[in-house]
């Protein structure tokens, strides 16, 4: 009997040594990984004498901390195209995510075996390209302007909205659907009275989320060309107007902050 | 019998039916009005996609794929990782004791330190990653460096939202039970906050790593290291077959990145308790 406990505590002994060594082995090659990282990136990619001594480094700092009141006027109309741009891209980012979700989910997919790993391929691509690269795609296809900003944003809102959409739909109670089938409900009758109340909490609380991210977008895409606040901030960088810059950073902020505080509120009224 | 074919159905009752058609009227109003403002030649609009796929496949079609395989564009690739990865790193070291100070359960003081540490939050996930990018570089000059710290403000601001939801959704039995024997805020964010959020963190920093990873392909854009200074350079000299090729060797790789994060966050939370979800697996 003692045999048996003596072996049961020998081998909880091992069994946590073993996992000693494993975390030992884990915290090691974690710190061999950053500093090989640090030697790369910052050790022997950065030009020292670039940046200077510390207050150098401050200083460049300190040109950002002011604000130039002269470019402020010259906010309005900038602000209101990247909210628009953010609203306009989610509004088309919702109709093209439709088709994917319908794709996508499990349940209602028109075929299993081809539109469904379509659906969820279109969806990771989506997401995966990031919004400089979808805004480069598009300003290089159609030009200059707030049309590349609206498009590059709905395709990347596809991906989370369908995402979503998808998973929703696949989650849903069948018994209003079969109740409607069985009065002799018509496949839209099904869709419009059956799917659509079930899914719409989550799919506008997911849209209205989106959006708030998309203002956050939309306010870079003038970056590359398609307007906004993103090409205010962009001209005023290139004139070295460091204050204008701030400036510029602040309204974004502010437009950014306006966008969380109704998500918020309309989140919570509806979901 | 008959009755059922009489039925008339509608989703909205009478009060109901004018605040939705009201609402569909006022975002249609919105929308002309944007369209207007905006400038938007809706004409051009059906030929859209007839371009799109004639620039694509006239002037990007043949992918310069020998591009991608040179040794300086993969070697931009691993700067891109590990800038991802330090960046992701520290951004988490410094979101950890913020997301302590903004989670209103068990911050440390509820007057000064939550609204700052909320505040700094909101502040380094409004502005976007490429606004920082550019602060930095102006700051620091071109290089990785400052790539690094655009990633660390990402990460915190990201991880740091993420982390502080995670514990103000934990049970508060253990963290007053330390509270009443006198343990102290640290002992208490140790032994009664941090198990019970582990799991949950470690699934959130796979998916921290995986978006900053997403980041950094792009903020060489503007100067900050990796593979997006080849995509600007390859923009701005209209070499679009090399852009093409740029362009499918991110995808490829952020989708790999993104198959070995989902596999690493199922695994974690396999491993662990079933209560963990999956679910903030998602956007920025």
């Amino acid at each position: 009997m003692s045999s048996t406990i003596a072996n049961l505590i020998d081998n909880v002994e091992i069994q946590r040594k073993k996992r000693q060594t494993s975390q030992i082995f884990t915290v090691v090659a974690l710190i061999v990984l950053v500093a090989w990282s640090v030697q790369v990136t910052v050790v022997a990619d950065t030009d020292w004498e670039r940046i200077g001594t510390f207050s150098q480094i401050l200083e460049s700092v300190g040109r950002f901390i002011a604000i130039d009141f002269e470019v402020i006027p010259h906010l309005g109309v900038p602000i209101l195209e990247t909210f628009m741009m953010a609203t306009l891209g989610t509004i088309l980012g919702l109709f093209t995510s439709l088709p994917v979700a319908w794709f996508g989910a499990a349940n209602v997919t028109p075929s299993m075996t081809f539109f469904y790993p379509l659906g969820r391929f279109l969806m990771t691509l989506s997401r995966s390209i990031h919004e400089i690269v979808w805004a480069l795609i598009f300003v290089a296809a159609v030009g200059l302007g707030a049309l590349p900003g609206i498009l590059a944003i709905a395709m990347r809102s596809v991906g989370f909205i369908s995402k979503i959409t998808a998973d929703a739909i696949e989650n849903i109670d069948r018994k209003p659907v079969e109740a409607i089938r069985a009065m002799g409900g018509s496949n839209f009758q099904v869709m419009y009275f059956g799917i659509i109340p079930q899914i719409l909490p989550i799919v506008i609380g997911t849209i209205i989320f989106e959006w708030d991210i998309n203002i956050r977008r939309s306010a870079i895409m003038g970056l590359v060309g398609a307007g906004g606040l993103g090409l205010t901030f962009f001209r005023q960088l290139s004139m070295y107007n460091y204050a204008g810059v701030t400036t510029v950073i602040l309204a974004i902020l502010s437009l950014v902050i306006f966008g969380e505080i109704v998500s918020h509120f309309v989140r919570k009224k509806l979901v | 019998m008959n009755t059922v074919k009489n039925l008339t159905w509608s989703r909205y009752k009478y009060p109901d039916s004018i605040y939705s058609f009201g609402a569909i009227l006022l975002a249609l109003v919105f929308l002309g009005y944007s369209i207007e403002f905006l400038g938007i030649d809706l004409s051009r609009l059906p030929s859209l996609f007839g371009r799109i796929a004639d620039t694509l496949s006239n002037r990007y079609y043949p992918a310069d794929l020998e591009y991608i395989t040179d040794t300086d564009y993969l070697s931009s690739v691993l700067e891109s990782i590990q800038m991802a990865y330090l960046g992701a790193l520290f951004g988490m070291l410094i979101a950890i004791p913020l997301a302590w100070f903004a989670s209103y359960n068990v911050t440390i003081s509820r007057r000064a330190a939550y609204p700052i540490a909320r505040l700094a939050i909101m502040w380094s996930r409004s502005v976007h990653e490429m606004i920082w990018a550019i602060i930095f570089v102006t700051i620091l000059g071109f290089g990785m460096l400052p790539g690094v710290f655009a990633l660390i403000m990402f990460c915190i601001g990201f991880a740091g939202k993420l982390f502080a939801e995670e514990i103000e959704a934990i049970d508060m039995g253990p963290v007053e039970a330390m509270q009443s024997t006198g343990a102290s805020p640290i002992q208490v964010m140790m032994y009664a906050v941090l198990p019970q959020v582990r799991v949950a963190w470690t699934g959130i920093a796979i998916y921290t790593w995986d978006v900053a990873f997403r980041a950094a392909t792009v903020v060489g854009f503007f100067g900050a290291g990796g593979m997006g200074w080849y995509l600007k350079r390859n923009v701005q000299q209209l070499e679009t077959e090399r852009v093409a090729a740029i362009m499918l060797s991110i995808i490829a790789l952020v989708v790999v990145s993104e198959g070995i994060s989902a596999w690493a966050r199922h695994r974690v939370a396999k491993a662990k308790k079933p209560e963990v979800q999956d679910e903030h697996s998602e956007e920025v």
